[in-house]
């Protein structure tokens, strides 16, 4: 990985400014959601302006109804006053009821709209991108986004006219002081963005400390066997307690500034208070300012708090939900490598011959894998593919399905350069089973079934009993309904390799792939899938990357391949004969294997 | 951490309690006079806040209208900025003080839990899931935090505002005081029933989110079955399905909320302006100067609008109770007590082992299962001598050796240890005397060095560190990684091949240079070529030891001093190499079978 991508890797750094371009896109997936958008600005409008009023129809209770002592006027403007609560209490519920909803549909749209493209995205860049990160991107950078969209910038209109409307009845009632008090504005928002911005590092360490906390107790956990073995509790511990106090200084150091900011952003008010205590006084004296007036005005001073506490908290956040987005973006502009061409053309079978003519590639440039490989396999071979870890196998069976494309050179099905044809018409008519097999949480039965989706529970078992994983499935309590748990965690790595060969077998390929499948499935086991995959292989080409000698001895083709090379291909017999590198494979490697297994069971099998 | 300063100052246990709160208050300890004085100081700061209103109520009765001079007024605002100085530092000292407590507390606790979890017996990690004791490590420990940092705070400073307004109010006018409370139990009530709806709500939609993250996982990690069997759309509608019942959950959530702050905006805003209109009259018919009624709107609104926030802070709290408890739990475990035993030798242990008659059950089995799993085993080991264990998987082997660092203590019979008996050492002791290589070896996610450094407790040389590896045949290996000795391991650096770890764990091992060697199958994933070496290693370091091997091969097996066949936790034959195979049974079996691989080996190959 360069540093480069490293660098992209790392999480909730944000780089961004406000980026015009990026705020604009942001805006647009809003567009389809326009009446929620136009419905919720306009109500909380509406509760903002009426929160400027309800200051300024208290100080008009005040100066027009108590003081002069006219009670219909004070009820007048009371019960003018109850209207309006009820009024804004329902365009309350409308505000958060719609901004809240359109929030969630935001974030479900940018969910669906990375996980479809994630489907399209090729192997190569999954390879390079860890599944935490995208994890990341999924969960919380749409969360991030969502709420831009939606609380943030109701939280900024809400403060923006809240402090407009105040600003017009201050000026209504008095301008000289109104113009007076209003300096104190731009001092406060400076001071209250400095302070989120000190808070928000802060907040930024001690989520970054929390992982590193989770990940020590993993390790103490899973490693504390040989913790205990080795007497090193106490060194242990100390390691993690310096991590543990650096996350009590940030926690502390993160506490107390926040603790700072009201008190400050409220002692800045007082100032203005002041003034208004000594200025609006003298008004007073003079006639100029009632006494209502200057309620409404320490009112709307006190209050003038939230909507600048509003304002530096969406500054803050509104910067990472730019970097959130931006990383959305790119996400969703990474074209797939491998993809259809147009005019890319559907083919009824898979049952031709197979061709490697000439094939470079690599995954990291200057690294090649496959060299000027050359290959001709007739329909119906079993081709079995040996020779040390990183030569290559894994390559030539990705090449095959068109996870990756030759770099140069072509592969051909019946004569036919493969990227003309759909990739739906090739995955579809393959069968693969993997080492490490993956299943998918649910029961046995629907794992198998992801092979062919409509087969019927009897297909099903007919796979099932072929594969060899029937005997153990009904076995089990709830037979074909077991749970598998979440990856597959309930069963046994053979049990998994049985069932994803079932799953193969269901879904009658035209290739048939085994990349090391059976490698954790006792040799008792193994011969009860023998038969099945014999019944797989006949009349279909096949490829199997393998250790266990039963499976290679089977093959029509044997293809040593070291260093992205063919270095020795033919029949088991013919290669023994060499006396080569399959030679030494094989008297080396396979007789500890099977004097392993000899072992283990006692003597049971051979 | 200064040095000098224990990291777990006591044992956490003492302050448990039956009742939670009183647990929580009791986990106080070291902290009582912070959190005393930050509740002292929320007093404070509420009181200078009335003190505020009362102050405008002396403005405008005394000073407005009576020919206020500038310097008269002056003196007046100075007084508005001292009170808010006072009201600003001391909420600064509570939050302080409170963050401060909160964060020593979360650190203490984390500490606790990390050494007392690798403290736990081997038989509570058997039966505790990681995940679990993560989740209680982590998010309980936060939710305690937080229970110190906010809702203990918070209460205390609704309650206080409340009294001290209240009673600044009754002073001014007793009926008016009772007036103005009417709503608020209405109030409280209606938040606690909507929190705890809105949080049981809120869980539903937490779980509807890992729903979707675990689907999202189990896509990206299964990336190659979705693609193999090109089930890209079926995985789309499968992930929609999920991802929309989670923006259901999220809409449903958002209507309670866009509920209950309308309905409780209602209650709040009609209990003020009840306030307004009624003391409004009472100043009119002059029970009340208007300097009284600028200082109840005043106040009142500190006795109306925090109490919407008690229901909530009561639902937290409650939420919080259920962490401390579930933490609670695992402090309440017994420590695997490592230091307990009368019987401690100066120097290091002979290593002479003799087992008589000894049986072994693991605790806690179900009924059916209760046959223990080893049975009357005896043997004799003299200092310096190898002991190879052979069996089927499951026959014990082991269980048998986890018996001799007490991981496990035997049931039944004695183990004698240079003529004592095992359970008279303190477990640390014996530890300290052995050394383990498992067929699995973990691996910190450190550097190499550290890895093969782990096992000593003193400073190591470079070259001891390198000579061990080159003993465990892992230099080369070492040296060929970018950053040698100082690749970090595991996921943030490389990922090493199971013969790899094997030899990093026998370097460790040999670093260690203990009196008692056991090898689980440490040579099992190496390949046979280095296993040669290895094989040459091994048998130089157990030179002089006492040894335990477990193996499957009979180049390591048959130069033992002692072989014991182990068949369901019995021990089937026992002997020498030579003595065992002139007798029937498993070891000349496998021995026969082991042989004629390799003769068939040569056989199909020439």
């Amino acid at each position: 990985m360069s540093d480069n991508e490293k660098r992209q890797f790392e999480e909730e750094e944000f780089t961004a400014q406000f980026n015009g371009q990026v705020l604009r896109r942001i805006f647009a997936l809003t567009k389809p959601h326009w009446p929620m958008m136009v419905g919720f600005l306009a109500s909380i409008i509406l509760v903002s302006l009426l929160d400027g009023y309800f200051t300024f129809l208290s100080k008009r209770m005040i100066d027009e109804g108590i003081i002069p002592g006219d009670r219909a006027q004070l009820f007048r403007l009371a019960g003018q006053y109850g209207l309006l609560i009820i009024a804004q209490s329902a365009l309350a519920f409308t505000f958060i009821y719609l901004v809240g909803a359109l929030s969630q549909r935001v974030r479900y749209d940018l969910r669906k709209k990375l996980f479809d493209h994630l489907q399209e995205l090729s192997f190569s860049y999954f390879d390079r991108t860890p599944v935490g990160w995208i994890m990341s991107r999924v969960a919380s950078d749409t969360e991030r986004v969502g709420d831009l969209v939606s609380w943030s910038f109701l939280d900024a209109t809400w403060a923006v006219i809240n402090v407009g409307a105040s600003f017009y009845f201050m000026m209504k009632i008095n301008w000289q002081l109104a113009l007076i008090v209003i300096t104190v504005l731009p001092v406060l928002v400076v001071v209250a963005i400095y302070f989120k911005k000190l808070i928000l590092v802060e907040y930024r360490k001690v989520r970054k400390l929390n992982s590193r906390i989770t990940g020590a107790f993993n390790e103490n956990i899973t490693g504390v066997r040989v913790t205990k073995a080795f007497n090193r509790e106490e060194k242990s511990l100390e390691a993690f307690a310096d991590l543990s106090h650096d996350r009590y200084r940030a926690g502390f150091r993160a506490g107390w500034l926040s603790a700072l900011f009201l008190p400050v952003v409220q002692i800045i008010s007082a100032a203005a208070i002041g003034v208004v205590v000594v200025v609006g006084g003298l008004q007073v004296e003079t006639g100029a300012l009632t006494i209502g007036g200057i309620q409404a005005f320490i009112s709307y001073i006190a209050f003038m708090l939230w909507p600048v506490q509003d304002l530096a908290r969406v500054y803050a956040s509104t910067q990472q939900a730019i970097a959130s987005a931006e990383r959305i973006f790119s996400l969703l502009d990474t074209p797939p490598e491998v993809q259809d061409r147009p005019n890319a053309v559907e083919v009824e079978t898979l049952r031709l011959d197979i061709e490697f003519d000439h094939v470079d590639f690599w995954y990291e440039k200057d690294k090649p894998v496959l060299q000027d490989f050359t290959l001709t396999v007739r329909q119906g071979e079993t081709i079995a593919l040996v020779g040390p870890t990183g030569g290559g196998k894994s390559t030539i069976v990705n090449l095959l399905c068109r996870f990756y494309e030759p770099k140069t050179g072509v592969i051909r099905f019946g004569g036919r350069d493969y990227i003309t044809i759909k990739l739906s018409s090739i995955h579809s008519r393959l069968g693969i089973v993997l080492q490490s097999p993956h299943l998918f949480s649910g029961t046995i039965r629907e794992n198998i079934r992801y092979g062919r989706l409509d087969a019927t529970d009897e297909e099903i078992e007919e796979a099932a009993k072929l594969a060899g994983a029937h005997e153990f499935i009904i076995e089990l309590e709830h037979g074909y309904d077991t749970e598998v748990g979440e990856g597959g965690v309930l069963l046994s790595t053979g049990q998994k390799q049985l069932i994803s060969l079932a799953r193969a077998v269901l879904a009658d390929p035209d290739i048939f792939i085994m990349d090391e499948a059976t490698s954790s499935v006792d040799t008792v086991t193994e011969n009860l899938i023998q038969r099945g995959m014999e019944e797989m292989m006949r009349g279909r080409t096949s490829f199997v990357i393998a250790h266990r000698l039963s499976t290679i001895r089977r093959a029509s083709r044997i293809l040593f391949i070291e260093n992205g090379r063919i270095v020795e291909q033919g029949t088991h017999f013919e290669l023994l004969r060499q006396r080569g590198r399959y030679y030494q494979l094989y008297t080396h490697q396979f007789r500890r294997e099977l004097e392993r297994q000899s072992a283990l069971l006692g003597g049971r099998a051979a | 951490m200064t040095s000098n300063h224990p990291i777990i100052d006591f044992d956490l246990k003492e302050t448990l309690a039956e009742n939670r709160l009183v647990g929580l208050w009791q986990l106080l300890r070291g902290y009582y006079l912070r959190f005393i004085i930050a509740n002292i100081a929320v007093a404070v700061s509420a009181f200078s806040r009335t003190a505020t209103y009362v102050l405008i109520g002396f403005y405008v009765d005394k000073v407005l209208g009576t020919g206020a001079t500038w310097s008269s007024l002056l003196l007046v605002a100075l007084a508005f900025g001292g009170l808010a100085l006072v009201q600003g530092g001391f909420t600064f000292i509570s939050g302080y003080l409170a963050s401060q407590t909160a964060e020593g507390i979360a650190q203490r606790l984390r500490n606790y839990l990390y050494d007392h979890i690798q403290r736990l017996s081997f038989s509570y990690h058997d039966r505790t899931k990681t995940g679990e004791l993560i989740q209680r490590a982590t998010s309980d420990v936060e939710a305690v935090r937080q229970f110190y940092q906010d809702q203990a705070m918070s209460i205390g400073r609704i309650l206080l505002l409340f009294i001290i307004n209240f009673a600044a109010i009754w002073r001014i006018e007793y009926r008016l005081a009772l007036i103005s409370v009417v709503a608020v139990p209405a109030l409280v009530a209606v938040s606690y029933v909507f929190f705890k709806r809105i949080r049981h709500q809120y869980e539903r939609y937490q779980e509807q989110d890992a729903i979707v993250s675990t689907r999202l996982q189990e896509n990206l990690t299964g990336v190659r079955v979705v693609k193999a069997f090109a089930r890209q759309d079926y995985e789309m509608d499968q992930f929609d399905r999920v991802s929309w019942m989670k923006y259901k959950m999220g809409r449903k959530l958002i209507l309670w909320h866009s509920l209950f702050w309308p309905s409780s905006d209602i209650l709040a805003g009609g209990q003020m302006l009840t306030g307004y209109v009624v003391g409004g009259l009472m100043a009119m018919n002059g029970v009340i100067t208007i300097g009284d009624y600028l200082a109840y709107i005043g106040m009142l609104i500190y006795i109306i609008w925090p109490m919407r926030h008690l229901g909530r802070v009561i639902v937290q709290t409650s939420t919080a109770l259920v962490s401390y408890h579930r933490m609670a739990t695992i402090i309440r475990e017994d420590k695997e007590p490592v230091n307990a035993g009368d019987y401690l030798p100066d120097g290091n242990v002979a290593g002479d082992i003799r087992f008589d008659r000894v049986s072994f059950a693991y605790e806690g089995e179900k009924e059916d299962e209760s046959a223990p799993v080893l049975h009357d085993i005896s043997f004799y080991v003299r200092p310096g001598q190898t002991v190879a264990l052979l069996g089927a998987s499951g026959s014990g082997k082991t269980t048998l050796v986890n018996l001799l660092p007490r991981f496990y203590d035997y049931t039944e019979g004695r183990i004698l240890l240079d003529g004592v008996e095992l359970t008279r050492y303190p477990r640390r002791y014996l530890r300290s005397q052995m050394a383990f290589v498992e067929q699995e070896p973990f691996l910190f996610s450190r550097t190499i060095r550290e890895n093969i450094a782990y096992g000593v407790d003193r400073e190591v040389s470079e070259e001891e560190i390198i000579e061990a590896a080159k003993a465990a045949a892992i230099h080369d290996s070492i040296m060929r990684f970018p950053e040698g000795y100082d690749t970090l391991v595991g996921e943030r650096g490389v990922t090493l091949s199971g013969g790899q770890k094997q030899r990093i764990a026998i370097a460790r091992a040999i670093l260690r240079d203990p009196r008692i060697l056991i090898l689980d199958d440490a040579t099992s994933s190496v390949d046979a070529e280095t296993e040669e070496i290895i094989q040459q290693a091994l048998f130089r370091l157990m030179e002089g030891r006492t040894s335990f091997i477990i193996a499957h091969r009979f180049q390591t097996v048959m130069h033992a001093d002692l072989i014991l066949v182990l068949d369901h936790g019995r021990i089937a034959q026992m002997g020498s190499h030579e003595e065992l195979i002139q007798q029937p049974g498993f070891y000349r079996n496998i021995y026969e079978l082991q042989s004629k691989i390799d003769d068939a080996l040569v056989a199909e190959a020439a």
